[in-house]
């Protein structure tokens, strides 16, 4: 007899159908990618980053392709919280899968206030707070190299919100453990990692970096590794769901970060190459899982031992 | 929903042209149909995970009947390298048609259509479409500019009834010797007095800023097509930005490639 898969996975209150999410940043707001395939099919889906005031981002160039991964330098463009609740979120309401909202902040105030405005949604799932953005000259990524911010921010968050929170966390630290421990000290649902890795390009041309702020964020294939080794450190220090990321781009890729004890994935650059890479995903996983006899909750951190 | 299209296409030719430059034809019956002028697909070249991402490459024909869809593409890098070395019979991983085309003329216009190098491609598309209807008695003159003779190509994709073609060589090997803008400016001078023409131009950003100098010079319209580093290609990852004229920025594989020359800063 056929083994009925179940695929489910329900974290800090966000009930998924399957555990393969969209990674925030690379599926825009949802729209793009609906000409390929029917975005219900998805775990959940996570927005751009959004901030209290819209963002101009950075200039031009942006994007910088590396060996088995890029660069991007887009500094978070974004309408700004007002702009999204007018233009972005009657369509995305009507989604029949959890969207969850991806926020930053220059300070902590600002982070406080977009969580705030964004807790009035009906239906919102979840908040992101991404403490790990590279590519802003304030905030992001400077509050999710210390513990000590990190707490302070996602405290803010706490205060301002009821609704489930994630803290997405930088790999570009000494100790990841003592800042998903702090996150979740200070209220934090879940942990979700990794951003993007700090690099950089050189124009041996010009001889001038490529990007206009120096360093920008690796992603793709080339950072699965680093990503894996860090879900792992993370799933070892805190008791909260954790949602691995970083270069996933198979369902194999998924399966590594799943037994690595990530109750969840989500895809970033993969989608970028390879634009139904997530219902691959989702479709591998279950062919996996169905071959193995085996559910999804028998997998996760199977490999811990 | 659907406008775009991912499919696997089988090509059906891919030669080099001129040095460098390939023709690729592959059939992909849907984007045929759906394709317009100054849209684009998006590519994977190879089959590995390096290069990672897609590469943008312009539509220069299409054939609703056959399902062909045409581009024309230089080997810059080790992307359009691997483009170049693979074979008819295999298959194609392709996105499209994706972005927004140039508007076309409605009736009795003067299109001077300017490119430069491998901005001929979708000049060809463009220049055909609108010769396509002839009842509209448009007429069209292409200026194609090149470094040199060897470089030359497009000419012979170009003869259709209704469009002229004028060939310009930085360094006169071959048609007028100068760059196409020179030529843009002598026609706008032949043309005064008439009504005004519109321009259409697609090559490297020297050109296209010049382009855009002499028709905000002569208040004439002018739609340029941009080329950009992309990643998804469809508007996602917001990486192929372009200084807007008012606010902010503008996606050049969505709100564009073509932008109305007024619309973006291109310094």
């Amino acid at each position: 007899m056929k083994h009925d898969v179940d695929l489910s996975v329900n974290i800090a209150g966000i009930n998924m159908k399957n555990p393969v999410m969209v990674a925030s940043g690379t599926f825009g707001f949802g729209r793009e990618y609906s000409d390929f395939y029917d975005i219900n099919k998805l775990g959940a889906l996570v927005t751009k980053g959004l901030t209290f005031m819209p963002k101009n981002g950075n200039p031009p160039p942006r994007v910088h392709e590396t060996p088995a991964g890029m660069l991007n330098s887009v500094g978070l463009e974004n309408p700004g919280v007002q702009g999204f609740i007018e233009e972005e979120w009657p369509h995305l309401s009507e989604l029949a899968i959890p969207v969850i909202a991806n926020i930053d902040g220059d300070t902590v105030e600002d982070y406080h206030k977009t969580a705030k405005k964004l807790s009035s949604l009906e239906g919102l799932a979840a908040l992101e707070v991404n403490i790990s953005c590279p590519n802003v000259e304030k905030g992001g990524l400077a509050f999710g190299q210390e513990p000590e911010s990190a707490f302070e921010v996602i405290k803010a968050v706490r205060e301002a919100t009821r609704l489930p929170i994630i803290a997405k966390l930088s790999p570009n630290v000494t100790h990841i453990q003592k800042i998903a421990e702090a996150a979740v000290s200070a209220g934090a649902d879940a942990i979700s990692l990794i951003n993007t890795l700090l690099g950089m390009a050189i124009d041996i041309d010009t001889q001038q970096p490529i990007f206009s702020r120096k360093f920008a964020g690796l992603s793709g294939p080339a950072v699965k590794p680093v990503a894996l080794r860090m879900v792992w450190e993370v799933c070892e220090a805190v008791d909260v769901p954790v949602i691995g990321m970083g270069g996933i781009t198979t369902w194999q890729d998924a399966v590594e970060f799943i037994l690595a004890g990530a109750s969840a994935v989500a895809i970033g650059t993969a989608n970028f190459v390879n634009p139904t890479a997530p219902l691959e995903i989702i479709e591998g996983i279950k062919a996996y899982l169905d071959m193995k006899g085996r559910n999804l909750q028998d997998l996760i951190g199977a490999a811990r031992g | 929903m659907n406008n775009t299209v991912a499919a696997l296409a089988d090509i059906v030719q891919n030669k080099e042209i001129a040095p460098n430059i390939y023709h690729m034809k592959i059939k992909a019956l849907d984007i045929a149909k759906k394709a317009v002028p100054g849209q684009f697909l998006h590519i994977r070249c190879g089959k590995t995970l390096s290069p990672l991402l897609r590469r943008p490459i312009s539509i220069a024909d299409t054939d609703e009947k056959t399902g062909c869809v045409e581009i024309i593409y230089r080997v810059v890098g080790e992307g359009t390298r691997l483009l170049s070395q693979t074979l008819t019979g295999h298959k194609l991983d392709v996105i499209g048609p994706l972005g927004n085309g140039f508007p076309l003329p409605e009736k009795d216009a003067h299109c001077i259509i300017v490119a430069g190098g491998i901005g001929t491609a979708p000049i060809i598309y463009l220049a055909k479409k609108i010769a396509s209807e002839p009842k509209n008695k448009n007429s069209v003159t292409t200026v194609l500019g090149f470094t040199t003779k060897s470089e030359v190509f497009g000419e012979g994709y170009l003869k259709f009834p209704g469009v002229e073609t004028i060939i310009a060589t930085d360094d006169g090997s071959y048609g007028y010797k100068g760059f196409p803008t020179d030529i843009l400016e002598r026609l706008l001078q032949e043309h005064m007095g008439k009504t005004d023409p519109i321009i259409y131009s697609c090559g490297p950003k020297p050109m296209l800023i010049k382009v855009k100098e002499i028709a905000a010079s002569k208040n004439i319209r002018a739609y340029l097509s941009l080329e950009e580093h992309m990643a998804c290609g469809v508007g996602a990852c917001l990486g192929c930005s372009v200084k807007s004229s008012r606010k902010g920025y503008k996606k050049v594989c969505k709100d564009g490639p073509v932008f109305e020359a007024g619309e973006v800063e291109l310094c």
